[in-house]
């Protein structure tokens, strides 16, 4: 369904990646692994179409997205949620952030109206932002600040922004790096039940035990480039290319 | 009431034309396709001594209600308010430097000026008179006086008509060397009588802003002007100006000539005469006259064998 | 208590002219600096959102313009705005000068520097992620700029107040261009707080100055109480 094609990027003088290729399906769970600093935040930045590559094509079904006006792009990008290593939140209740997705894509005459109704504390939410926090345990703490969470819940309330729209590729960037293993635990869980909800979702991730757990596929991002790609077990137990088992040995410091 | 107002407009080119010239004329402007009058306002600039004496709100209340217009005045030294003039901001001016309002007129910025009232200067210090110029009538021996006594003298040193008079008399009273006894204020009249009455000694003030501050200060009246029988030298004249609308062609011209009708006309008088501060009377009015008196039309050293040519 | 109403009713017997005068006073003051900074914030905001997001040449050059800007002298403000507004500037056929326009115009020119100065302050200090956020969740550039206000909003109330707090209280542009102008029935046309309090201690009146300084601050007070009273009532204080 997303499908980037060689593409090519770099800052300046300076290459990130070489000629990457990557696709993800709706209900699959792809992981990138890779030691940090080899490009795969910015990797899934280009997946969320915040910047066009200098080489290659990244193709939504099968139009590609960089070829089409700015408002057909803005449709595509708006079927796409994002979760970052830091949370992100806006400085807000926890129900604004949630329900932000849903605000972005009603009529200015709605937004406004919403708007309005909240400056005099009368707001009725839309539902699916509840349903959303519940699926990441937080159906309780809908009328708190953002700024009273644990970082724990904070992530957790980004992960229910980027749900609450229902998109249909959810792209993680190191999601629970800086978490503890509950939490950790708990957005797991929360991206398995995506993915049983017809979700395809790219997964940036160093942990390699947690690839294991939840991905489906997994890329393998080392040297400027992926290297390989397929099926979980198959990597972890028979790796294609001797550099990805001195990897996942963790012979290969980077 | 819209109506009502709409007819006291029309009515004011009809005004006009009575203050100025005393013709009866006008059945009815409203009807002819001729411009109509632009404005409801029409801008005054005038001296701070006139307006904080409070004159001028009196004057203009019962011309704002005769002709439904509003006069806008704004207070500004004498250099200032005919500055304004001159770039055409204003549509009419009174003040009080007969020297700067021929300059004025004789730069062709200024037409038919008429004389509106007088009053005089005085001079005016502490009660305790440092430097005992106190009780004569001969100005330039005081000044002279002030200057040989070092006494502090506060000047309002702003261009102002005021200013203009006392480098006058300066220049009279043979003092041309100014020390540290000579401060120049750069402020209106009310400032400098403020001032004067805290820290200083004299200064000149008009009699009426001297008479309408007398309440707040502990000043007194060291050399008389003419209308207490002092000397002719501390006169005071105001006159006033329209702009001319040859040299801008969008003041307010007719409605000009209806405000210096007005004011130089039997209720101007009447309003003049009867203003009191404090019980004393601060303006004289002197437009109304049996006696012609053509000088007040013309720069004061103007000679008809001059326009001859 | 008898005796108290008969020393206070005198006082009151001259109120309703003065108050009259002075409650037009207030309204020119008001109106003048409220339009002002509406129109610079309008101004202001998208010039600090631009600035604070975009590289471009002359950057730097442009911010220390924008501060240089925030204390550039009123007076001279004021003399500009005339020589543009009088008869023969460019502005001169609008015929604003001595109008409460007029005066707008030099207090927005007054106002939006500093507007823009604090403003830009503040969405500068919006961290980037937040940001990201807002784009990845769907939004557009210009959900993007109104997150961004919104994150940035303690600061830019402070902006706000700043530039209103210039504009209520400054007096040199304003006499200048305004000419300070009250009818002859009490009303204010272009006279304002400032310039009132400066008209009234000249001709020595201190008791009606002090009235109208009291009244002046403590208008600035309660604009600063609103604003921050607004600023906390949407979502909430970190």
């Amino acid at each position: 369904m997303l499908d980037a094609r060689n593409i090519h990027h770099g800052y300046g003088s300076e290459t990130v990646f070489e000629s990457v290729s990557l696709s993800v399906t709706p209900g699959e769970v792809v992981a990138i692994i890779g030691p940090s600093g080899v490009g795969k935040s910015t990797l899934l930045r280009l997946l969320a179409l915040f910047d066009s590559p200098d080489r290659g094509t990244i193709e939504y079904g099968d139009t590609d997205v960089w070829d089409v006006s700015e408002q057909r792009r803005l449709e595509f990008r708006r079927r796409i949620g994002m979760v970052f290593q830091e949370a992100s939140l806006f400085d807000a209740s926890v129900r604004r952030n949630a329900e932000y997705g849903l605000r972005v894509r009603q009529p200015w005459t709605d937004r406004l109206r919403h708007e309005f109704a909240s400056l005099v504390g009368r707001t009725n939410g839309t539902g699916a932002e509840i349903e959303a926090l519940e699926t990441v345990g937080l159906g309780e703490k809908v009328d708190q600040d953002v700024s009273s969470l644990s970082g724990g819940e904070a992530q957790r309330v980004a992960f229910a922004r980027a749900l609450a729209y229902d998109p249909e590729i959810l792209l993680l960037d190191e999601p629970t790096s800086d978490l503890d293993p509950r939490n950790t635990a708990l957005i797991e869980d929360a991206v398995l039940e995506a993915r049983d909800r017809d979700i395809g979702v790219v997964v940036a991730t160093h942990d390699m035990h947690q690839a294991e757990r939840i991905a489906d596929r997994v890329a393998v991002f080392l040297e400027n480039d992926i290297i390989e790609v397929g099926r979980t077990e198959d990597v972890f137990d028979d790796p294609d290319d001797e550099r990805t088992r001195k990897f996942i040995d963790g012979e290969l410091i980077y | 009431m819209p109506i009502h107002r709409r007819e006291m407009l029309a009515g004011i080119g009809g005004g006009a034309t009575i203050g100025l010239a005393g013709c009866t004329s006008s059945s009815d402007g409203g009807d002819d396709d001729g411009p109509e009058i632009s404005g409801e306002t029409i801008t005054l600039t005038t001296t701070t001594s006139t307006y904080d004496t409070g004159l001028i709100d009196e004057l203009n209340a019962p011309f704002e209600d005769r002709y439904g217009v509003t006069v806008d005045t704004v207070s500004q030294g004498t250099g200032a308010a005919l500055e304004t003039g001159r770039s055409g901001d204003s549509d009419v001016v009174m003040v009080h430097a007969r020297s700067l309002e021929d300059e004025f007129i004789e730069e062709g910025y200024g037409v038919n000026r008429r004389d509106v009232m007088f009053n005089d200067f005085v001079v005016v210090g502490t009660s305790d008179d440092p430097a005992g110029i106190g009780g004569g009538d001969d100005v330039e021996a005081a000044f002279a006086t002030i200057a040989e006594e070092g006494a502090t003298f506060v000047s309002r040193g702003d261009d102002s008509g005021t200013h203009a008079k006392e480098l006058e008399l300066w220049d009279a009273a043979g003092v041309d060397e100014f020390g540290e006894w000579y401060q120049e204020a750069g402020q209106g009249m009310s400032e400098v009588i403020m001032q004067v009455g805290q820290t200083g000694d004299y200064t000149l003030a008009d009699r009426g802003s001297f008479l309408s501050m007398q309440s707040e200060i502990d000043l007194e009246i060291h050399v008389e002007g003419p209308i207490e029988g002092g000397p002719e030298l501390l006169a005071n004249p105001y006159g006033i100006v329209a702009v001319n609308p040859g040299a801008h062609d969008d003041v307010e011209y007719d409605l000009s000539m209806a405000y210096i009708g007005y004011l130089t006309g039997p209720e101007g008088r009447e309003i003049i005469e009867e203003y009191t501060l404090e019980g004393e009377q601060l303006f004289f009015p002197e437009a109304i006259s049996e006696e012609p008196n053509f000088q007040q039309y013309v720069p004061e050293d103007w000679a008809p064998s001059e326009a001859d040519d | 208590m008898p005796l108290e109403l008969a020393t206070v009713s005198p006082l009151f017997a001259e109120f309703p002219f003065e108050w009259n005068y002075i409650r037009s006073i207030v309204r020119v003051s008001l109106y003048v600096s409220l339009v002002a900074v509406a129109l610079s914030t309008l101004c202001s905001l998208p010039v600090a959102l631009l600035v604070g997001f975009t590289e471009f040449r002359g950057k730097t050059l442009l911010t220390s313009i924008i501060n240089t800007g925030m204390g550039f002298p009123s007076v001279v403000v004021g003399l500009i705005v005339l020589f543009a507004v009088s008869g023969q500037g460019p502005l001169g056929s609008l015929d604003l000068v001595f109008t409460p326009e007029a005066m707008i115009l030099s207090q927005f020119v007054l106002a939006t520097p500093v507007i823009t100065g604090v403003s830009l302050a503040a969405v500068s200090s919006v961290e980037q992620n937040v940001r990201d956020a807002a784009y990845a969740m769907g939004g557009t550039r210009f959900d993007v700029a109104l997150v961004t206000i919104k994150e940035a909003r303690y600061g830019i109330a402070t902006a706000l107040l700043a530039g209103f707090g210039r504009a209520i209280s400054e007096v040199g542009s304003v006499l200048i261009v305004g000419g300070n102008i009250a009818g002859a029935d009490g009303e204010s046309y272009t006279r304002t707080l400032t310039t009132a309090i400066q008209l009234e201690a000249r001709q020595g009146r201190f008791e009606t100055a002090m009235i109208l300084g009291a009244i002046l601050v403590v208008l600035v007070l309660l604009v600063n109480a609103v604003v921050v009273r607004l600023g906390s009532g949407n979502g909430g204080y970190r």
